[in-house]
């Protein structure tokens, strides 16, 4: 679904000292798959998730989603090409001058689609996110997971094949950051879609993803599979990751053992 | 007084009249070119998604050239492009070309202030929705910076309704002139409150009204 071949990208500082944000990574991340990037915040994970829809371009290296190599589009085509592919942000990004619907609607109109078909769209994705009846208001008087919500309505308007998560959570608090992870669990599960999340929060990334790629100094340290016993990861934010997805499958269980033991009685 | 100011009366409509057709030939010309002017100014800017260094400097340079004139310097030596496009260089028509020389450039800055209030985030998810940059401009930028559009435009008419009664230097006319004519030449203090009075009411009038309109645009 998607594959990253050793992109690399540097940014020149206004002082003119160079900065390797991401140096020579590929990737492969599979259809359907909820993918983490975890790091320390420095680390380049932002940047390397933002060459995947090329918000940021690569210096060397080639990018290709859904059988697309986007690094090799003209500019109308890689447009039509981000269609395919969503992203929400730490700050949801939201128009604060439109109302809900009509940030759901953004996608669908600078694409030309039909106003029936954009309206029957927007009422469908809201729905997904169960904010039906804020379909009127405008992003400041929501909440901030409502905010997200309308974010992530927003970029699956498109039907997406790919959802790209920059640090979703961290502007909400740890109740909030559950049900909105739920919901980003259950459009994976619904739609297949794809799900790569950026987060600095390790117990974010333990709780929806099956595998993750630590990074350090803009490069993959190593890439974990946290849905099965492995080998004990080298680095430590790796070892903490996997501990946290371990205890929160023993969790899982025991809550399950729980319940079923309880129905038995 | 009342007499006075009764067979005063045409010359003060006609005078109103031509004040605002100075400032509506000077606002259409700074929204029309100087708002893609603003836009270009933004966008050519460091870290803007047309970013270009050699561009941005020259639309900078140009445009604090033309705002670096003092008006009524502007109002002279534009004299014979005035006569090329007015026809004369007499009148409130011609007094038009000047003040939209002015305004052009002074409502450019106002709106690429205007458009760095927009969060660079916001820029860069209607980007990764696949916008294009006429997109982002009319759907993105507009949109989210109208409010404080609406009140640069408010700024812009009061200063340039001042502007306006320099104008009378070259037969401009307007409630401005009237003022300095009578009022202030002929010693007719009474005139000279009233004309003021009248610009006070007018000043207050385009405050109030751009204070409401951006209040009504703003959902922020």
């Amino acid at each position: 679904m998607i594959r990253i071949e050793n992109v690399s990208k540097t940014f020149y500082l206004p002082k003119g000292q160079r900065f390797d944000a991401v140096r020579g990574v590929s990737l492969s991340i599979t259809g359907g798959e909820i993918f983490g990037l975890a790091g320390k915040s420095g680390a380049g994970k932002s940047t390397l998730l933002r060459l995947f829809n090329l918000l940021e371009r690569p210096d060397a290296g080639t990018v290709t989603i859904d059988g697309r190599e986007l690094t090799s589009l003209s500019k109308a085509a890689l447009r039509a090409a981000r269609q395919n592919i969503g992203m929400i942000f730490q700050q949801f990004n939201l128009l604060q001058n439109t109302t809900v619907s009509d940030n759901v609607a953004f996608p669908l109109r600078i694409h030309g689609q039909r106003r029936a078909e954009i309206a029957e769209r927007v009422a469908a994705c809201l729905e997904l996110v169960g904010l039906q009846d804020k379909s009127g208001s405008y992003p400041a008087q929501l909440s901030g997971g409502q905010k997200q919500r309308v974010a992530i309505a927003r970029a699956l308007a498109s039907r997406p094949a790919v959802l790209l998560c920059d640090e979703p959570t961290s502007a909400l608090d740890s109740e909030t950051t559950r049900s909105l992870l739920q919901t980003l669990q259950d459009i994976n599960a619904r739609l297949g879609v794809t799900i790569v999340i950026v987060s600095h929060e390790l117990d974010v990334l333990a709780e929806i993803c099956s595998r993750a790629a630590i990074i350090e100094d803009g490069a993959i340290a190593e890439t974990i599979d946290l849905r099965a016993q492995q080998a004990l990861p080298r680095t430590a934010l790796g070892r903490e990751l996997a501990a946290l997805a371990a205890g929160r499958a023993i969790a899982t269980a025991a809550t399950r053992q729980n319940t079923a033991e309880a129905e038995h009685a | 007084m009342l007499e006075k100011f009764l067979a005063l009366a045409p010359e003060l409509w006609t005078a109103l009249g031509q004040t605002l057709a100075m400032l509506g030939i000077g606002l259409s010309a700074a929204v029309l070119v100087g708002g893609p002017l603003g836009v270009l100014l933004f966008l050519a800017a460091p870290g803007q998604s047309l970013q270009n260094k050699p561009a941005a400097a020259l639309l900078g340079w140009l445009v604090n050239t033309v705002r670096s004139f003092p008006f009524i310097i502007l109002l002279v030596a534009l004299v014979p492009l005035t006569r090329v496009i007015a026809g004369t260089s007499i009148g409130p028509l011609a007094a038009a070309v000047p003040l939209s020389f002015a305004a052009i450039p002074y409502f450019a800055r106002l709106v690429e202030q205007s458009l760095r209030e927009v969060p660079r985030g916001v820029i860069e998810a209607a980007h990764a929705m696949g916008a294009s940059e006429l997109q982002v401009i009319l759907r993105v930028l507009l949109v989210e910076a109208r409010s404080s559009i609406v009140l640069a435009l408010t700024v812009l008419s009061i200063s340039f309704l001042s502007y306006s009664a320099v104008a009378g230097v070259v037969g401009g006319g307007g409630i401005g002139d009237l003022a300095i004519r009578y009022g202030y030449y002929r010693f007719e203090t009474d005139v000279m409150i009233a004309t003021v009075a009248i610009l006070v009411l007018i000043v207050q009038a385009i405050q109030f009204t751009g204070g409401r309109v951006a209040r009504r645009l703003d959902k922020r």
